[in-house]
């Protein structure tokens, strides 16, 4: 072997040597130097010109610092999209409900719809048609100083209904907007003509949630792309909100800075960070450090061990979901009225309670807390005596066997499904029933129970959008193909006044009504309601303005936190 | 050599086309629609049926393999049916995350692992040997999970001595992406705030996943060099006068050096892999993340994409190995 060559690598040896030298010892003074977590400045947002601003107010940025920047942790996978017309993910609505605005809104945390972009608004009876004329505040521009016209709100909304993707159909179906129905009357005035049956309550509803919000249309129209510009919008935004994009790092976090040219009143915290991070013991490090001002969705074993912290405040939040056991009419022995009412004697409710340590309240109605037709009735309690009696009027003779099919992993509200599975069997095995606990990804549970295959299925619902009729429709309109038809079970009475419900504009008359249908589907419906669950936040001490609305999009608004 | 070079490639094809089979039938074996598990309970049937003929998923599992192939020679691994954007899109976005976690493992093993084990060599039966069979011991037997979290609580938590999960704090922008590994761009950069800060956040995970491949790594240093350095050779070199360290270095670990190669090519694939639970407990945005996300809500051409990326990696990593043999050992001809 030539000598030569061999010096060559031997020196080759040596220069990689040097390198691994190097970095070790750039690993080491690294270490040394960072003593805690950088707490460095973060860069200032880009600044772009400020554009028209309103009687000469100089719309100079404040420098972002920690101090004004909420960073807002949690499970954030589900984030695939920015767009308002396609976004339909918690996280996403999230995002962009701070971006984009609705011509109409719902006040955190309180009752009722309030002008955001139409200042006003009127419902007119035509005839057959109700004409809904909104009123744009004149006073609201785009993060680009630009104004928002109805030409713009028109055109957002036929972009999402052209768009069709997954919100689509609260514009198209429950909506029934069309883009022949609504025209940009003028600058300032829009206007909508509702088939009848649809009701306008519903339909304001409906504009509330991100898929109605305003995007620019000039800025849109110039970035196109090939998909109308969805791409696009993932990275850029087009509102009139009070916090423009950043930037969006998948799967890593979404940055927000405060909009300089914001028509309202300035936001508190100039940049937003909301930052993915899935594992529970990570959330809990992180507000118990105080490197996340926020953190979402906290487990019961969190939020006991950060109780007693004097730098974190635990806030609970009322979510929309039910869980519920669904009893398919077509497989019998559920087909007989009294069996499905004896099994939902045999429950023992306040075991559930005890069960959920907090994290959750038993609701045995359709409608969940904090929407209007919410009867808060209690109206089944153990009655194991009654429960027999009702099986043996139904001719169910003792050990009859029973298919529970149950989702893996925890359920909403911290316990486990398969721990409320067993509290299930072991009511119903006091009454002679025995109950088989099939476990399956979620995934392939609602095949079964979509193909109407389910005996018994636990699972969970979450109305599509924030009115009662986002339940009631689903859980009692068979046509409507979602839960009633899924459990096999056909009441053209009881949907019969749904629709009317859905359409009564008398707040007095509707809330009658639904309290009608909540009685009757409470026993004669093929369900077993359990309970709605709570959703734990972790908050530092020195946050506030922090609201948790279920009803409102976004559940909670940045604009209105400081620290 | 290069023939050597071209087999190897030839044979990395037929490595793909069979693992591209395999995950297509089992990824279809799997009774459950991913277009109505993407889309959510609340899904009319219209829309899934829509976005199943979108996906293409309507047509016979053969004509679906075709196209499948068919798009995958021009390139194009297909769309994420979770998160709507092209396969290739996303594992960049990925890859190289885990690759700059898995290198500084690497690195965490090559620094600590060979040096130690030279040194339990040299020392035999020495408390030194003692100290670092204990150590391979502890590091061979503890789970990953286990040792991050307990770091984490540690460093973190405890001391604040290091910063927590995450590749980068959170107030900082991400520099310009040049390779995708922050710590390289960060440096080719001359963005110093953000390659200190990515330093200091690869620590942890890096020790994490690199402690298994560190004891592997010192166990096989260890007895390389004890077999090596009982052989004639040594004496000899010894004998002429040669200054101990030249001995060590230039005689003896050089001849140590082929099993200890072989181990690190192996330690390397079994880093990637490992990397599915670091980067879960260390909140790291990489392939292992978007794996378990990917496998669990069935998207298909995700979880298809990610294993064809470690069907490449493990051959590649085991031909760099046989040439480094080459390399290291002249005896040793590839042919």
């Amino acid at each position: 072997m030539p000598s030569e060559s061999r010096t060559l690598r031997s020196s080759l040896f040596k220069r990689c040597g040097l390198i691994v030298l190097a970095v070790v010892a750039a690993l080491w003074l690294a270490a040394c130097t960072a003593a805690g977590p950088a707490a460095a400045p973060a860069e200032q947002p880009a600044a772009e010109a400020p554009a028209q601003t309103s009687a000469g107010e100089a719309a100079q940025p404040e420098e972002v610092t920690r101090e004004n920047t909420l960073i807002y942790s949690g499970d954030a996978t589900d984030l695939i999209t920015l767009d308002p017309a396609v976004v339909y993910e918690f996280s996403g609505i999230q995002v962009a409900g701070s971006i984009y605005e609705t011509l109409v809104s719902f006040d955190p945390g309180q009752p009722g719809i309030k002008p955001l972009l139409a200042e006003s608004w009127e419902v007119v009876d035509s005839g057959d048609m109700w004409t809904l004329t909104f009123k744009l505040n004149p006073k609201a521009t785009f993060a680009s100083g630009n104004p928002v016209t109805a030409d713009d709100v028109v055109y957002s909304w036929g972009r999402a209904i052209d768009i069709n993707k997954s919100p689509a159909f609260l514009l198209i179906d429950v909506a029934q907007l069309t883009k022949e129905n609504m025209t940009a009357v003028d600058a300032q005035t829009v206007e909508v003509k509702l088939p009848k049956t649809v009701s306008p309550q519903v339909f304001l509803s409906v504009l509330t949630f991100t898929t109605a919000a305003v995007v620019e249309k000039a800025v849109v129209e110039a970035n196109l792309g090939s998909d109308m510009g969805e791409s696009w919008l993932n990275d850029h935004s087009a509102g009139s909100g009070p916090y423009v994009l950043d930037a969006w790092e998948r799967s890593v976090q979404v940055t927000l800075n405060a909009n300089p040219n914001y028509w309202g009143k300035a936001p508190a915290m100039k940049r937003i960070i909301i930052q993915n991070v899935t594992e529970l013991a990570n959330l809990q490090a992180l507000i118990e450090t105080g490197d996340a001002d926020i953190v979402k969705d906290l487990g019961a074993e969190q939020a006991a061990a950060l109780e007693g912290n004097p730098d974190v405040q635990l806030v609970k939040g009322q979510s929309t979901l039910l869980i519920y056991v669904g009893m398919n009419v077509l497989k019998p022995p559920l087909d007989k009225a009294e069996a499905r009412e004896a099994i939902r004697y045999a429950i023992n409710y306040d075991d559930i309670t005890t069960l959920l340590a907090g994290n959750g309240q038993v609701v045995q109605e359709i409608i969940p807390a904090g929407f209007l037709g919410h009867t808060g009735e209690t109206y089944f309690a153990q009655d194991l005596d009654k429960a027999r009696d009702l099986l043996a009027q139904a001719g169910v003779s003792e050990g009859t066997e029973l298919d529970l099919l149950i989702p893996v992993g925890p359920a909403p509200g911290g316990l486990e499904w398969s721990v409320i599975a067993a509290k299930l069997q072991s009511d119903l095995a006091q009454i002679g029933l025995t109950v088989n606990i099939q476990q399956t990804q979620q995934s392939e549970l609602l095949n079964i129970y979509r193909a109407q295959e389910g005996q018994m299925v636990l699972i969970n619902w979450g109305p599509d959008f924030p009115d009662p009729d986002g339940n009631v429709t689903p859980f009692t309109n068979y046509e409507a193909k979602s839960i009633a038809w899924r459990n096999g079970w056909d009441n053209p009475e009881i949907a019969e006044l749904g629709k009317q419900a859905a359409i009564e504009l008398d707040e007095a008359a509707r809330t009658e009504l639904y309290a009608q249908i909540e009685e009757r589907v409470a026993h004669e419906g093929p369900y077993i309601m359990l309970y709605q669950p709570l959703r734990t936040y972790g908050l530092r001490s020195n946050v506030t303005g922090f609201v948790f609305d279920p009803v409102d999009t976004p559940n909670i608004t940045f604009a209105n936190i400081s620290k | 050599m290069l023939r050597f070079v071209v087999r190897r490639i030839a044979g990395l094809i037929l490595v793909m086309a069979g693992v591209s089979i395999i995950t297509f039938v089992l990824a279809h074996l799997v009774p459950v629609d991913p277009a109505a598990a993407a889309l959510g309970q609340n899904a009319r049937d219209e829309q899934i049926a829509a976005y199943r003929q979108q996906l293409g998923l309507d047509r016979p599992v053969a004509e679906q393999y075709l196209t499948y192939v068919g798009r995958l020679l021009r390139g194009d691994l297909g769309t994420s049916i979770r998160t709507r954007r092209p396969v290739a899109d996303d594992l960049l976005d990925f890859l190289p995350a885990t690759l700059e976690l898995s290198l500084a493992a690497l690195l965490v093993a090559l620094c600590f692992g060979i040096p130690l084990g030279m040194a339990a060599a040299l020392r035999r039966n020495s408390w030194v040997d003692a100290f670092v069979r204990l150590l391979a011991l502890a590091g061979g037997s503890m789970p990953i999970f286990y040792l991050g979290l307990l770091l984490i609580g540690l460093f973190y938590r405890q001391l604040r001595w290091l910063p927590g999960p995450g590749r980068l704090d959170s107030t900082l922008n991400p520099p310009t992406a040049i390779t995708g590994m922050y710590t390289v761009d960060a440096l080719l950069t001359g963005n110093w705030a953000v390659l200190q800060d990515s330093l200091t956040h690869l620590i942890l995970p890096a020790i994490t996943l690199g402690y298994f491949s560190t004891a592997v790594l010192l166990r096989m240093t260890r007895s390389a060099m004890l077999e090596v350095l009982s052989q004639d050779y040594i004496r000899t070199a010894r004998a002429k006068g040669l200054a101990r360290p030249v001995v060590i270095t230039r005689h003896a670990l050089r001849n140590a050096l082929p099993p200890i190669l072989t181990t690190i090519g192996v330690t390397f694939g079994s880093l990637l892999s490992g990397a599915v639970l670091t980067e879960t407990i260390f909140n790291w945005p990489g392939l292992g993340r978007y794996a378990t996300t990917s496998v669990t809500s069935l998207d298909f051409p995700a979880v298809m994409g990610v294993t064809l990326v470690a069907a490449i990696v493990y051959p590649l990593v085991n031909t760099l190995v046989d040439i480094a043999y080459s390399l290291v050992d002249p005896r040793i001809r590839i042919q």
